[in-house]
């Protein structure tokens, strides 16, 4: 759910970094460009929770930037205190899908993809990332921005299918064991909460490069964590379905 | 030349001299006239002294004339003579041993195959060697190559057979002749032996006996024109799929510098062609050749030279290896002790290659005072493969082929659990890993642990936890590492420098810089300060071999943005190395034939080590061979434990058909528990050995020959073997004395010293 603390906090944050965080529009009506963040993390080999940018020129804070950085603050406690990865639980990273650096951190996180763009190039880049071996874990979007977001995800990956995935999808066993994914909790007023994924060439029996959490927000859950906005039990659940998904691309 | 002029000079050839014992053969009243002659020899020096006439240096001058000229004077009174011991006529035995195997067709005699001097010496009644050793001896004619036999005639000589063996022939020949006054031995050959015994003990025998060896050296000592494929490593057993760098080396004579091409073919099909430049005359070049084990079976690869114009010796161009290529999944148990990525692409790296398991344990959480670490499982047969985490017995942890550890500090391990690893790569023959990172070497404590006994690299014991920012390293290959088959991430070695140059940069945690003495180093890494440390290294240790890679992000080699999304130098350098972990690691069972290549009708020598599941050798089992012939024929042979080595048994079998036999090796133990079975192939064809270093070994028949007091000779002087044998002292002789004051040197010492004492006086005016 998007509220209006959430908006006032983003928008904060965003403009504290003036202007390097989000993304720019560049003049004489080119293409915006998004950039990444200078004051990210540099690479060590430990865990770097990492956000991608795109470019956004609506109102308010921009839409990749949702939950930032509470959401993360506090999945990096959890994440630390549950896990053994040496991770760096003070600090994350927003890179762009232009930058290089991306590749040097092979999991990576991408809030409201339903207002995402991009260029040819970050196609591309997204294209080799996935490849590669890089894991792209989407969330925080819902009802008809599965359109737009698919039309991106077919820019990168133009022979893509989405695969729904069940209970029986390791992901959902790579750290806690999820039983059911009735205990997702529903961020939205939208539909029911749903996990579809994207396997290395449309072959379930092969790697699942991205995993796309619609119709739910389990960073809302992460970000409001500390204070009563949600029931423990379900922001329980929130948890636990980020770490295993992030357990998964890492270890996989 | 020589021997004409001292025969001329001192009447004997040299050989009587040799031969001979030197004695003064004088009566008594011989030497009172020496006495005189002394006394004379002194009034002549008095008198010289007392001739005021002469100045000192003439006299001294004259007296250096007269004074050898009296003592060779004195020497002729004193009836020097040789006394020789002479073999008496028909009275004494020779053997004559003749090379009947295929070298002897070799055609470097002036264009004419070896074979012809023999059978123009002894493949006629009146053959002239023949008939000049059969005036003075009785002959005794033997053939010799894999067997040696006695002969009627040298006509019955073939030189087809595909073996020599020297020590053999000797030892079939002293039996024959035991017994009998026997003069020598006569060996004509080439010298080649390619038996798998030395020499030693049959020249011992020989020598026992007193048995002198007359050797005939047929042919080159050194070839002028040829090219030789001399030795080829290969291993006896590769995983299919793997890409094997051999040691391949060539040698030649008459073709420096050219550039030949070197075809490798796999049960003859080409599976490879490299160009190479031969070396110098004489020498010998290592090659490195590159070649993939494609199908699985007992396979036949040949490396080959075509042959080049006008070579002496054709067949010695190439070179035979059986392989035995397996198909199966190697199992690898990789221990990380963190989630990060490195596993992740490791595995995907080698769940690619069809012939590796990597079975991965991958601890997510930590232990607690109430809950135990947590750990992924992936790549496992079954839920209750590691369902309890690390092995905690050695049958379970024996059964894995290698261990890589990850970032895994050693208090995960309980002391058994070390002291299990060490044994992993000791006792049971495993590859084992440590990978880099922030748990791992002396950064994870591993320091004064059993393991670390077994690492290639020296660990720092201070305690010290990892340092961030780690070392940022660019990766160089080490000399060794270019080659070797564990850094092999292109196809040829050029390539590879270049490929090796283009890596983006890994980071490590664990400044490893010492190795020890026997570690070999194969990937060195730079730092932004210039500081080198290890990347990549090796040691044997007991059966097996540890490594190390010390750095924590190889997989920057697949994901940096500098990668091209197609390369695949990450995936090909962890199946490579995964490859090269399991190589070589021994089964429960391990059957092999001794030489593995042998002659039909050749005994092979079966062994076989049969361990437990622990590793720990099984003796007195029941252990049989299950030799299958081409033909399908089934033959078992009974197994005997060595005694010597725990596990060790071994057997002989004689194979009767040409073609590869398949032996199965396995039983039970003592009290009845099956031991499993292992597998050898033995290839049974005829051998080519003969016309490898086909030159005439002079030197080994020199040896021969002094060892047991013979003579070598050559075709060019052959006929001077008679005299030899006849005087060597053996069999029956009879003492002859040879004079030798009236030698021709005698004469001329002393007409020459008299004539030079008296054209010195005439210019002196004293005559």
């Amino acid at each position: 759910m998007w509220t209006r603390a959430g908006t006032l906090l983003v928008v904060a944050v965003v403009a504290g970094f003036a202007g390097v965080v989000t993304a720019h529009a560049q003049r004489g009506g080119s293409r915006p460009q998004s950039q990444s963040y200078t004051g990210n993390v540099p690479y060590d080999g430990r865990f770097v929770f990492v956000r991608l940018s795109y470019p956004w020129f609506g109102r308010g804070g921009a839409r990749w930037a949702h939950d930032y950085p509470r959401g993360e603050e506090h999945f990096l406690k959890i994440w630390s205190e549950i896990s053994c990865a040496p991770s760096h639980t003070d600090a994350s990273s927003i890179i762009s899908l232009s930058d290089p650096e991306l590749f040097k951190f092979p999991v990576a996180y991408m809030a409201e993809p339903g207002y995402w763009s991009m260029s040819d190039a970050e196609a591309k880049n997204l294209r080799d990332y996935l490849a590669k071996g890089g894991f792209l874990i989407l969330d925080d979007f819902r009802n008809q921005e599965w359109g737009n977001f698919e039309l991106m995800m077919t820019k990168a990956l133009p022979d893509g299918r989405w695969v729904d995935l069940d209970i029986k999808s390791p992901i959902f066993h790579s750290f806690f064991e999820i039983t059911s994914l009735d205990v997702v909790p529903q961020a939205y007023d939208a539909g029911r909460p749903m996990f579809r994924g994207w396997y290395q060439d449309n072959d379930p029996n092969k790697r699942l490069m991205v995993v796309a959490a619609y119709n739910t927000d389990m960073s809302e859950f992460w970000e409001w964590s500390d204070t009563g906005y949600a029931a423990i039990d379900v922001t329980n659940e929130a948890y636990k379905i980020g770490i295993n998904l992030f357990m998964y691309g890492l270890t996989h | 030349m020589f021997e004409s002029i001292f025969t001329f000079l001192f009447k004997y050839e040299p050989l009587v001299f040799e031969q001979g014992r030197f004695v003064l053969g004088a009566s008594q009243q011989m030497w009172l006239v020496v006495a005189m002659a002394g006394a004379v020899g002194a009034y002549a020096i008095w008198t010289y002294r007392q001739l005021a006439a002469i100045g000192g240096r003439d006299r001294a001058f004259l007296l250096a004339l007269r004074a050898p000229l009296l003592l060779l004077a004195l020497f002729a009174l004193l009836r020097p003579t040789l006394q020789l011991k002479v073999a008496v006529p028909q009275q004494n035995f020779v053997g004559i041993l003749i090379d009947d195997s295929k070298s002897m067709q070799v055609a470097d005699q002036d264009g004419k195959p070896r074979s012809d001097f023999v059978m123009s010496q002894l493949g006629r009644a009146d053959a002239p060697l023949l008939t000049a050793l059969g005036k003075r001896f009785q002959l005794r004619v033997f053939r010799f190559s894999s067997s040696a036999e006695r002969l009627q005639s040298a006509s019955d000589l073939t030189f087809e057979g595909t073996g020599t063996r020297l020590g053999d022939a000797f030892d079939r020949a002293r039996d024959e002749l035991s017994g009998l006054p026997v003069a020598g031995l006569v060996l004509i050959g080439d010298g080649s032996d390619n038996s798998e015994k030395t020499l030693d003990e049959p020249i011992a025998a020989l020598k026992a006996q007193a048995l002198p060896v007359f050797p005939v050296g047929v042919g080159k000592e050194r070839m002028t024109r040829d090219v030789q494929v001399t030795r080829v490593e290969t291993p006896r057993r590769a995983l299919k799929g793997t890409s094997l760098v051999l040691d391949l080396v060539v040698t030649q004579t008459g073709y420096a510098g050219v550039k030949v091409p070197l075809i490798v073919e796999d049960e003859g099909r080409i599976v490879g062609t490299q160009d190479i430049t031969l070396p110098g005359d004489g020498e010998s070049e290592t090659v490195k050749v590159r070649l993939k084990t494609m199908d699985a079976g007992a396979r036949v690869f040949r490396f080959r030279v075509p042959v080049q114009a006008s070579e002496e010796v054709a067949q010695n161009n190439q070179r035979d290896a059986l392989i035995e290529v397996f198909n199966r999944r190697e199992k690898i148990l990789f221990l990380e002790g963190e989630p990060r990525p490195e596993p992740k692409f490791i595995r995907q790296a080698t769940d690619e290659d069809d012939n590796l398991q990597l079975v991965l344990l991958q601890r997510t959480a930590q232990a607690t005072v109430s809950v135990p670490d947590k750990f992924l499982r992936l790549g496992v047969d079954g839920p209750e493969e590691l369902a309890t985490g690390f092995p905690a017995t050695r049958e379970e942890l024996f059964g894995y082929r290698a261990i890589i550890l990850g970032s895994v500090e050693a208090s995960a391990f309980t002391p058994e659990q070390q002291r299990m690893l060490e044994d992993f790569v000791d006792v049971r023959g495993g590859g084992l890993l440590m990978l880099g990172g922030a748990r791992s070497f002396a950064e994870g404590g591993w320091a004064g642990t059993p393991l670390a006994d077994a690492l290639p690299v020296v660990l720092d014991r201070a305690s010290r936890g990892p340092e961030y920012p780690p070392a940022e390293l660019v990766v160089r290959p080490t000399r060794a590492g270019l080659s070797h088959p564990a850094t092999q991430i292109t196809d040829t070695e050029a390539d590879a420098a270049a490929k090796w140059r283009d890596l983006p940069p890994v980071t490590s945690l664990n400044p490893v810089v010492q190795t020890k003495p026997g570690a070999s180093v194969l990937l060195t890494g730079l730092d932004g300060k210039g500081r080198e440390q290890v990347v990549f290294a090796f040691q044997r240790y007991g059966r097996g071999r540890a490594l190390v890679l010390p750095v924590q992000d190889t997989w920057m080699w697949r994901m940096h943005s500098k990668m091209d999304v197609k390369d695949p130098t990450h995936h090909t350098f962890w199946q490579r190395l995964a490859r090269w972990l399991v190589d070589g690691v021994p089964d429960r069972v391990m059957a092999a034939g001794a030489p593995d290549r042998v002659q039909k009708g050749e005994p092979v020598t079966l062994t076989a080590e049969v361990m437990d599941p622990e590793f720990k050798g099984v003796n007195d089992g029941r252990i049989t061979a299950r030799v299958t012939a081409p033909s399908g024929k089934v033959e078992d042979v009974p197994m005997e434990w060595t005694v010597e080595h725990e596990g060790e048994y071994y057997a002989r079998f004689t194979p009767t058909e040409d073609g590869l036999h398949r032996v199965s090796v396995g039983g039970t133990t003592k009290d009845g528990t099956d031991t499993g079975r292992g597998a050898a192939v033995i290839r049974v064809a005829p051998s080519d050995a003969e016309y490898f270093d086909a030159a005439m070994r002079g030197s080994l028949l020199r040896r021969i020959a002094d060892e047991t007091e013979g003579r070598f000779y050559t075709p060019a002087n052959a006929d001077k073997l008679v005299d030899a044998i006849t005087y060597s002292g053996k069999g029956v002789t009879v003492v002859e004395d040879r004079e030798l004051w009236d030698m021709p040197i005698v004469l001329l010492g002393l007409l020459g010293l008299m004539g030079g004492e008296w054209v010195f006086r005439r210019k002196r005016g004293l005559a």
